[in-house]
């Protein structure tokens, strides 16, 4: 099924349909929202989650910042779902898919600089200038700002990337590598016993949503707020 | 009898005898081929079963728990006001009790005034009654003392009068006849003795 190591990133087309549009829809068929006070196992435990992360991600932010709060609960679980997914066999993940991170990263981090350019100019332009620098280097201490305001959506469309990409790959060389030491009893073994640990760490790509959604969560509290 | 036997083994083990030929076909024929993938997925749904076993019924009461809590808490909202509600209703009923005995309260409060209108009456009466008596005393006292001045006055006045018609010779002839009976008595006195 797989000629080489990186066909399992090729965007899936039958016929020349893509079915990654479906790919990317199907978390949401998991979460069944309902009117009902009392639910199933399943939809309490959603329910329980999404108001524990509500709860700890909004804390921080004032009445402004909180009307962001549908949106980074969408982004949340939509790349934990997504991610969380991939790990099934042969399953495609897209957040593997450098152009879908892009689309995004730059939106929401241009939204935040936008929305404080225009709310708060001086708090936000005052951000590239950090309190008691010595004069001689403020030039270069601007430009320095700049350029780090600029990466900061490709930094983390790229983050996302290459993490999931990386743990996917892994996977993928170890069960080859697996694969083949059978016909060598004695490693395989310890293969998979590799295989399992780098897989629970795997899981912890789960925590790249964190990493993702916090460090967005930073940049709107530090451009809308303070 | 054996048919059916035969019939219900191959029955219960129809759709496992299926799915064991079907594996097998497509292992042989290369249609599902064993690559690394194989043991990945093999390894990722050998580790979905082992977590599941473990922390399957715990997150489950975790669950049932949420909802347990949830319906509790409703509940404990509706006993409260249930509670509330029969509490004023009780209050209410013992209201409507104690103006049904309202009427306990006025007799009481009726006889304390009569009593004490009583009281002050017999007060008032008892002071009439000494004044009165005190006045009578006075009148009576002051008679007394009339009267007692007019005896001593006449006794003084007899007195002065009887001692200056004494004569001289009267009162020697007195006393004579006062000596001769006291000898008389003398003489008496000692013969009786004797005998």
């Amino acid at each position: 099924m797989n000629q080489n190591l990186f066909t399992s990133f090729n965007v899936p087309v039958i016929l020349g349909i893509p079915l990654v549009v479906l790919i990317i829809l199907f978390p949401i068929t998991l979460i069944m929202p309902s009117n009902k006070l009392i639910n199933n196992r399943l939809s309490s435990l959603q329910q329980w989650l999404v108001q524990l992360t509500l709860k700890q991600m909004m804390m921080v932010h004032t009445n402004k910042g909180r009307t962001w709060s549908l949106m980074l609960l969408a982004l949340i679980s939509f790349i934990a779902l997504n991610n969380l997914l991939g790990l099934t066999p042969y399953a495609f993940t897209p957040t593997t898919q450098l152009s879908m991170n892009l689309g995004m990263a730059i939106p929401l981090w241009a939204a935040t600089v936008f929305m404080g350019l225009r709310f708060k100019t001086k708090a936000s332009l005052a951000h590239f200038l950090p309190q008691g620098t010595p004069v001689p280097l403020i030039p270069m201490l601007i430009i320095i700002e700049t350029i780090s305001l600029f990466i900061q959506p490709m930094a983390l469309a790229v983050r996302l990337t290459a993490n999931i990409t990386a743990g996917h790959l892994l996977m993928h060389l170890l069960g080859d590598t697996a694969l083949t030491l059978m016909s060598i009893y004695m490693s395989s073994s310890t293969i998979t016993i590799i295989i399992i640990i780098l897989l629970i760490t795997l899981e912890l790509g789960v925590a790249l949503i964190q990493a993702y959604v916090f460090t967005l969560l930073v940049s709107l509290y530090l451009h809308d707020n303070s | 009898m054996l048919s059916r036997v035969v019939l219900s083994a191959t029955a219960t083990a129809g759709p496992y005898v299926l799915g064991t030929g079907l594996i097998l076909y497509a292992l042989s024929k290369e249609i599902y081929v064993i690559t690394g993938e194989t043991i990945t997925g093999l390894a990722v749904i050998g580790l979905y079963i082992f977590g599941i076993k473990k922390f399957g019924p715990s997150v489950a009461a975790f669950a049932d728990k949420l909802n347990e809590q949830k319906l509790a808490r409703l509940e404990e909202a509706k006993q409260a006001s249930i509670k509330q509600i029969q509490d004023a209703v009780d209050m209410e009923k013992a209201q409507q009790a104690l103006v049904q005995k309202r009427h306990y309260l006025f007799d009481v409060q009726r006889n304390n005034i009569a009593l004490a209108m009583e009281v002050t009456y017999r007060e008032r009466l008892h002071r009439v009654y000494k004044e009165v008596k005190n006045r009578l005393d006075y009148q009576i006292s002051v008679q007394n003392m009339m009267r007692r001045k007019e005896q001593e006055h006449m006794i003084n006045w007899v007195e002065k009068h009887v001692v200056q018609s004494i004569s001289a010779q009267q009162e020697k002839e007195t006393i004579a006849k006062c000596i001769a009976d006291l000898k008389l008595l003398a003489k008496k006195a000692q013969a009786q003795p004797v005998m």
